[in-house]
């Protein structure tokens, strides 16, 4: 089981999008993920170090050093296919590079 | 407009009877029908909505029960009258898309959209559905307060055209906040940036009289990070408890009953917050679809929620410092009547001080306390509306003291809710309202046009910046 971070402004909206989007089409692909969507300010480096992978809307600054992948997953929420794409890719590839 | 209110009314009478979670079940359900969405996710999504609102209902019940006698005593034994429960922007987003006119407002916004895409009056295709509740609730108010429909459809057009022009004139500061190229297509139409032209006022005092503060800028992210827990929604919730518990004099026991209650209902609060949008999101897919379909392939910017600058941690500290800063401001200021609770964290305030300041920390602080009181004032002013439109879809207790009402203390627009309520008045004919109806839609307008000059100046700035690299680059390449 691979374990994703999604966050967000409210940890309600765009982070759950998120969430929905990564959880479905990466267990169409055949991967094992669970993903958990939090507010931007309430994480920090005891909670991060929890998860596999880190995925944003955007850059983000948290204050320190994040130690696992992060894959910028803003392009999901335009909702137009071709651009989500990108990101599952890479995604994907994360994934695999993590050899778990 | 009368003939298609008779005619909704005659549909929509016995269903209304049903209740607002059956209701919006059904309406949400044929709504996403209509655009072409699957029955399934048409249905799973009108489903939640209904279970959302019953769910926010639960919640507020319990926290209105919890704090109503407190708030009693601790209006008694403190000579301070803050009788509204600040609930956040969860349940009043929940309650607003518990009206069915909140479906009207955005077919119409989808349509004005499509209309000034295709005129090539704006470049920006809005796909946050699920904040058609800002402008919708300034709309819900105007009638409130006395307008028709087609009174409080003008007002929700005229500022929904005004919102989706700031989306083009903050898109190149997004990018720049963002670092992001100009292919990058994020932008926001959201409400909280509506209160742009009247932060850029403050800014520029800022950059006529006091520049030398901006060397005092702190590290924002490092501040954030101290903060930790500390700053998270449960953890307020007991303080505030502890607050209220200690003022109105309770016993320890009732103390800690109202800390766990307030930090349990804030969790849930946005809990439930999530499945609302999960509602939504069928019809949001259907819309956009739609909307793409319309467009025909063109490259356009896509309106999202705020939060892809949640990022900067700016945002963050500002709302930090700003939150004990809200609550001593609560307490003194004349005519508020709201005690911070769930929105004091204000997420509805500090993101449109990062896009007009560009991260200049002390610079939000400073504009974001000048500007709270009209946040605050906006809330108690609202405080009767929301509560009466909580009690019509189910949200509110039963048998509550009539004084006792609920509000949000940072909610998104809050001149746009002033707006509304002097539009709402003026439609009943008083003289007196109709002037200042009209005075201060003017001068809304105005401080719009002066606003958009000024971002235009910035976006030349911008522009010229990158035609800079650009030529500098070119020399580069030549001279090798």
């Amino acid at each position: 089981m691979v374990n994703i971070l999604a966050a967000c402004g409210a940890g309600v909206n765009s982070s759950h999008q998120i969430k929905n989007a990564l959880e479905t089409e990466l267990s169409k692909r055949g991967y094992q993920v669970k993903c958990d969507a939090v507010m931007v300010k309430d994480i920090n480096k005891n909670m991060i170090d929890h998860y596999d992978i880190f995925a944003p809307i955007s850059s983000t600054s948290l204050g320190f050093d994040i130690d696992i992948p992060v894959v910028d997953c803003g392009p999901i929420l335009y909702r137009i296919p071709a651009m989500a794409e990108p990101v599952y890719k890479k995604m994907e590839e994360t994934i695999k590079s993590l050899n778990k | 407009m009368s003939t298609i209110i008779d005619i909704a009314n005659t549909i929509f009478d016995p269903l209304i009877k049903l209740g607002a979670a059956p209701l919006m079940t059904i309406i949400l359900t044929v709504i996403a029908l209509f655009f072409r969405v699957k029955f399934s996710d048409a249905l799973e999504g009108g489903l939640k909505l209904g279970i959302a609102l019953t769910g926010i209902s639960a919640i507020i019940n319990i926290l209105t029960t919890a704090f109503s006698g407190a708030l009693s005593q601790f209006v008694e034994s403190t000579g301070i009258s803050l009788n509204i429960t600040d609930v956040g922007w969860a349940p009043l987003a929940t309650i607003t898309w518990g009206s069915p006119y909140t479906l009207f407002f955005l077919l119409i916004m989808v349509i004005v959209n499509i209309i000034m895409l295709l005129l090539n009056k704006t470049n920006t295709l809005d796909v946050d559905i699920f904040d058609i509740w800002h402008l919708s609730i300034v709309g819900l108010f105007a009638i409130y307060a006395g307008a028709n429909l087609l009174i409080a459809t003008l007002l929700v057009v005229f500022i929904g055209i005004l919102k989706i022009i700031n989306s083009d004139l903050m898109k190149p500061t997004f990018n720049d906040l963002l670092n992001a190229p100009d292919e990058n297509p994020m932008t926001t139409t959201h409400m909280n940036y509506m209160m742009n032209p009247i932060i850029m006022v403050f800014d520029k005092i800022f950059d006529k009289f006091f520049p030398w503060l901006d060397k005092y800028d702190f590290d924002a992210a490092k501040l954030n990070s101290k903060v930790g827990f500390w700053g998270s929604k449960f953890a307020i919730g007991v303080y505030l408890g502890i607050f209220v518990g200690l003022l109105s004099q309770q016993s320890p026991t009732q103390i800690f009953t109202l800390a766990f209650t307030a930090a349990v209902c804030l969790e849930l609060f946005s809990l439930i917050g999530s499945w609302f949008i999960a509602s939504v999101e069928p019809l949001s897919q259907g819309i956009t679809n739609f909307a793409n379909k319309k467009m025909g392939g063109r490259q356009l910017n896509i309106g999202l929620d705020w939060p892809f600058l949640a990022g900067r941690a700016e945002i963050w500290a500002a709302a930090n410092v700003l939150a004990p800063i809200m609550l001593i401001l609560a307490l003194i200021l004349p005519g508020n009547g709201l005690l911070p609770l769930g929105g004091i964290i204000a997420m509805g305030v500090t993101p449109a001080l990062l896009v007009i300041t560009r991260g200049k920390v002390l610079r939000m602080i400073v504009i974001g306390t000048i500007e709270l009181p009209i946040f605050l004032w906006s809330g108690s002013l609202m405080a009767p509306f929301i509560t009466e439109t909580a009690k019509k879809v189910g949200a509110f207790p039963a048998g509550m003291d009539s004084g006792t009402m609920i509000s949000h203390t940072t909610m998104e627009g809050p001149v746009e809710k002033f707006l509304a309520y002097l539009v709402g008045n003026a439609s009943q004919g008083q003289i007196e309202f109709v002037l200042y109806a009209g005075l201060a839609l003017v001068l809304y307008l105005l401080a719009f046009v002066w606003y958009a000059k000024e971002m235009k100046k910035r976006n030349a700035v911008y522009a010229a910046e990158k035609e800079d690299v650009e030529t500098s680059a070119e020399g580069v390449t030549s001279s090798i």
